[in-house]
């Protein structure tokens, strides 16, 4: 690694797209800097903000020099739509993209690849399915997740066959530890560690979503010659429910009405619980990069949840790396589930050294309040955070702390830091 | 009179194997109804999903009774409400043996049949099956086994949850526990939930050694290494391959312990793996406590058979090849069971040496060495020093101990000498009624009566300043009397042990502050007296109070931040806390049933 030359820096741009992510990153290097697109998504709910197309407009433009659209990486987290609904745009076709990074779920031949794949889209489109066919006001708020969830071909195709350049794809963590930290070709002097998504078979678990089963229960027929034609005995053993009171031979096995009404529920699913739970499952195909130049540390956690974080803190190695972050893009749009409260209060900025040079850690978040869910950002977490540091930039605010600028007609935040 | 019933020794799966069905014998409750209705459980096959009810079977009926019970049968439903009534009776059982008591369950005017509990076989179509506390029901639910990769089951085939021995037992063993810690359902700290599981799982497990004729054909098998892969150490095999696991639902052995390994060995691959201070599922965690348990019943099982294997094999202790001689197969069975039996037993029986609330690993431990210690000082060493060494090598510690030797681990005694104050006339009435409840021809037993005196004369007791104190009891909090009851029990030696046991909650009303989730901070105090009402031991979870000795006022404060923190690591691993809001969020920690715990949707 060859050290950088002083008052070198990264500039960080997060394009507004509303609850989404994008970010743009420009590494120094000696022979001309390198741009790194970090995700290109908006989610359906999203009001405020740029609607998407503006937003590949406006990077496209930012990534034009004489003429060319270049971009030397591009990387796209997981599969939800805020974070790579963008790249379905035609005009990738024309942009000369060095390499592209997905997580190693998106792997075209892995085995366990295609089967976490396979059952995270299924049951995407049986909870779509059945929520379109509920009532409205039930499916709602589990029908706007299921959306998220849903395949976006178009920009999966662009991510894995598209753009100018043939590019190489590189699906991440290799199966090999020894790999998940590297420098990469395509950026000089930066080292890069893979700390998700992980392969360790606990972690994987949390990837399945909810059985086939529970998506059918969501529509579970309700005329009684359907429910009477699917019994598991024979008729000889059944009795109706009148009948069966009417006969006044079994007094001692009564229920009452709320009793049976309970059981009658049961079979049924909560389609809000597997909305969530898929999202969860999808979220946790998260990569979970950190960039290393120099004395900085840039960390992108994606929407990691709660198992990819844990595996990383629980790493020794990883946890002392976390400590020295001096770039923090607040995970899952400032989520509860996507920061660790140990991570803000014992982790970040606990080295330092960091502090000392570098004075603090910065951090974005690009989120927006959606009405349907008001804990995200969190409040109290962006609190913790305003605790350890004053730079923490907001796509959801007009007004920037120092150190962060806005670009025109408020299209994105950027910030420099370093290195 | 017992009465035998026949079963599926594990699950319908394994009904191509030898031994897979048996027969067991269970209490002849007199009076029993079609249904099975008994006086403390009745199964009632209502299925929500068809909307129909399965005709019931009479146990009574001449027939029936002439077999012994139906023959298992995967498509006769009322050989479905036989197995669930005989294995739930089987826990039930266990439970009133260790415990030295008839469990009885509460009283509650919203349910139909009570006090008892109401199993439903065929509730539900899903794969699971659950305890709801709210009406004092489990309810069993039926599957297709996974098309793609349903293991040794037929693809699609109908599986029943009611079918699974140790599905029966688990929920049962849920309900017994809710019965006697009401708020072990409040998740106030991460072993809390995680214990339920566990425990339940032990009950599920140790009941299968109890099975002589698959005791033997196992230990055959494994030539009596019974951690080897084997139907004894597995829970729930057929739920696990239907439902597309490739393996069954959990087992008793956790990965550092398969193979035999030398003690410096083991010790470092349980270091290394950090299990207890990673794992918080509490399914999975409650394994870590099912591990330990296991492991205590493995040591203590090889101890018993050391000198039948050195006597067998003329002294020098190596088992030849080939098959084991069956008379010595039937004498390590006689000792698996009887050494399986004392651990589940012991396991039980410390349930009445737990504190009402907020019950963690560690306090388990030191109410098993209690429990334990109290009715065999002497003889029940080694199972509590494997039991201490299981855990230790685990990382569970108890807090506030001062080392993991045998006297450190026992329940403090009062500070000073205490009495239970109740008058001679409460004390023997509740002992006769207690003694009686053993009598199962008396079916018109009430203790509502004599429940409201004694819960006064011990109110105005532990509301005596002093008392208060030494209870560690927080004076300017309300005391709720939680439970009283004796206990009768025999100890190796022959003699017969009586004793009191007393519960005390009380509660500081954290519900609405947001970083508790919905859940109340609750403090309470165990307390356990000779018949003369001599207090022996009080076993404690404070509320903050600055009144409190000083040590325990610090306690508090710990216990209210771990609480705390808890709820905050909850929240980080529910896939739903970022999509809540109003109502749903501020009561996120409430948990109503099992259901969702099963499921796998939380945590």
């Amino acid at each position: 690694m060859t050290a950088p030359a002083a008052g070198r820096a990264v500039k960080i741009r997060m394009y507004n797209v509303g609850f989404g992510d994008s970010f743009l990153l420009t590494f120094p290097a000696d022979d001309g800097d390198r741009l790194v697109l970090v995700d290109c998504g908006r989610h359906f709910a999203s009001r405020g903000g740029r609607p998407i197309d503006q937003v590949v407009a406006t990077i496209l433009d930012d990534v034009t020099r004489d003429g060319r659209a270049h971009l030397d990486l591009v990387i796209a987290t997981h599969r939800h739509q805020d974070h790579i609904s963008g790249f379905a745009d035609e005009r990738w076709k024309t942009v000369d993209v060095g390499e592209v990074w997905l997580p190693w779920t998106e792997h075209p031949k892995d085995p366990e690849a295609r089967r976490i794949r396979d059952a995270q889209t299924n049951a995407a489109r049986r909870l779509q399915a059945a929520c379109e066919r509920l009532p409205a006001a039930a499916a709602a708020p589990a029908l706007e997740l299921a959306r998220n969830s849903a395949t976006n071909a178009a920009a999966i195709e662009t991510l894995r066959r598209g753009f100018a350049g043939r590019p190489r794809r590189l699906y991440l963590p290799t199966e090999e530890r020894a790999e998940a930290t590297f420098q990469p070709q395509t950026l000089p002097g930066v080292v890069v560690h893979v700390l998700g998504p992980s392969r360790d078979p606990d972690v994987i678990r949390d990837l399945n979503p909810p059985p086939a089963e529970s998506y059918l229960a969501l529509l579970r027929e309700t005329s009684p010659s359907e429910r009477e034609r699917r019994s598991p005995f024979g008729r000889i053993w059944t009795v109706g429910r009148d009948e069966f009171a009417a006969e006044g031979h079994y007094p001692e096995l009564t229920m009452t009405d709320t009793e049976i009404e309970a059981v009658d529920g049961l079979g049924s699913s909560d389609p809000f619980a597997l909305a969530v739970a898929l999202e969860r499952a999808v979220n946790g195909t998260s990569l979970m990069l950190v960039f290393e130049l120099g004395e900085a540390l840039f960390l992108f956690p994606g929407d990691a949840q709660w198992g990819t974080w844990k595996a990383a803190l629980d790493d020794p190695e990883w946890r002392l790396l976390l400590e020295r972050t001096t770039f923090y893009k607040v995970g899952h749009h400032g989520s509860h589930n996507g920061t660790p409260k140990t991570f803000v209060r014992q982790v970040l900025g606990a080295t330092d050294e960091t502090t000392a040079t570098l004075g603090g850690f910065s951090a974005m978040v690009s989120t927006e309040t959606i009405p349907m869910w008001p804990k995200i950002p969190k409040p109290e977490l962006l609190a913790d955070l305003g605790k350890r540091t004053t730079r923490l930039g907001r796509t959801d605010r007009t007004a920037q702390p120092d150190g962060f600028r806005v670009g025109p007609q408020g299209l994105y935040v950027e910030t420099t830091i370093t290195v | 009179m017992r009465r035998p019933l026949k079963i599926f020794a594990f699950d319908p799966m394994r009904g191509r194997a030898p031994f897979s069905t048996l027969e067991v014998e269970v209490e002849n409750e007199l009076n029993l109804k079609p249904g099975p209705r008994g006086s403390r459980i009745r199964v009632v096959d209502y299925d929500g999903a068809t909307r129909r009810h399965y005709a019931p079977v009479d146990l009574d009926d001449r027939a029936i009774l002439m077999q012994g019970g139906l023959d298992p049968s995967e498509t006769n439903p009322r050989f479905h409400q036989q197995m669930v009534y005989a294995v739930a009776m089987k826990v039930l059982e266990n439970f009133d043996r260790a415990l030295g008591r008839r469990v009885e369950f509460r009283r509650d005017p919203r349910c139909s049949f009570t006090p008892g509990l109401t199993l439903l076989p065929h509730a539900f179509r899903g794969a699971n099956a659950f305890f709801d506390p709210k009406f004092q029901s489990i309810r069993f639910g039926y599957f297709t086994a996974d098309t793609k990769d349903p293991g040794p089951n037929l693809p699609g085939q109908t599986v029943f949850s009611c079918l699974s021995h140790d599905v029966i037992a688990h929920e049962m063993t849920h309900a017994l526990v809710h019965r006697l810690r009401e708020h072990f359902l409040e998740p106030s700290n991460r072993d809390v939930l995680a214990f339920h599981e566990g425990f339940s799982d032990i009950v599920a497990i140790f009941q299968h050694f109890t099975f002589p004729e698959v005791l033997r054909n196992v230990i055959q098998q494994t030539r009596g290494d019974l951690r080897a892969p084997n139907p004894l150490v597995e829970l729930a095999s057929q739920f696990g391959y239907a439902t597309g696991r490739g393996a069954a639902l959990r087992t008793a052995v956790d990965r550092p312990q398969e193979g035999i390994r030398s003690p410096a060995e083991s010790e470092r691959l349980y270091r290394q793996a950090r299990l207890y201070e990673t794992v918080f599922e509490p399914h999975e965690r409650g394994s870590i406590l099912v591990a330990a348990v296991f492991d205590a019943f493995f040591t203590s099982y090889l101890g018993r058979i050391e000198d039948l294997v050195r006597i067998a094999t003329g002294g020098t202790g190596r088992l030849p090849e080939g098959d084991l001689h069956p008379d010595l197969v039937n004498r390590i069975a006689d000792e698996a069971s009887s050494a399986a039996q004392t651990i589940l037993t012991m396991c039980i029986r410390a349930f009445d040496y737990l504190p009402p609330v907020d019950v963690s690993y560690g306090d388990y431990l030191r109410a098993l060495v209690t429990a334990d210690f109290d009715l065999m000082a002497e003889r029940g060493l080694s199972e509590r020093r494997a039991l201490i060494e299981a855990f230790r090598l685990r990382g569970i510690y108890p807090t506030y101990v001062a080392s993991l030797a045998e006297g450190s681990l026992l329940w403090p005694g009062p500070e000073q000498r205490l009495t239970i104050d109740l008058t001679q006339q409460v004390m023997g009435t509740l002992l006769m009624q207690a003694a009686g409840a053993f009598d199962k021809t008396d079916e018109t037993r009430s203790f509502e009566e004599s429940r409201r005196v004694w819960a006064k004369q011990l109110h105005a007791w532990a509301s005596k300043p002093t008392i208060t104190r030494a209870l560690d009891l927080d004076p300017d909090r309300k005391i709720e009397v939680i439970g009283f009851h004796p206990t009768f029990r025999i100890g190796r030696n022959g003699e017969l042990q009586v004793e009191f046991v007393a519960q005390f909650g009380q509660i500081e009303r954290t519900e609405r502050l947001s970083e508790f989730g919905g859940l109340p901070f609750r403090g309470g105090t165990t307390v356990i007296a000779s018949t003369n009402g001599e207090v022996r031991y009080v076993i404690s979870k404070p509320l903050v109070s600055p009144k409190l000795r000083g040590d325990k006022h610090l306690e508090a404060i710990e216990r209210r931040n771990q609480q705390i923190e808890y709820a905050d690591s909850f929240e980080l691993a529910d896939p739903r806390s970022a999509w809540l809001r109003g109502p749903g969020y501020d009561k996120r920690m409430q948990i109503r049933d099992f259901r969702m715990l099963h499921e796998g949707l939380l945590g």
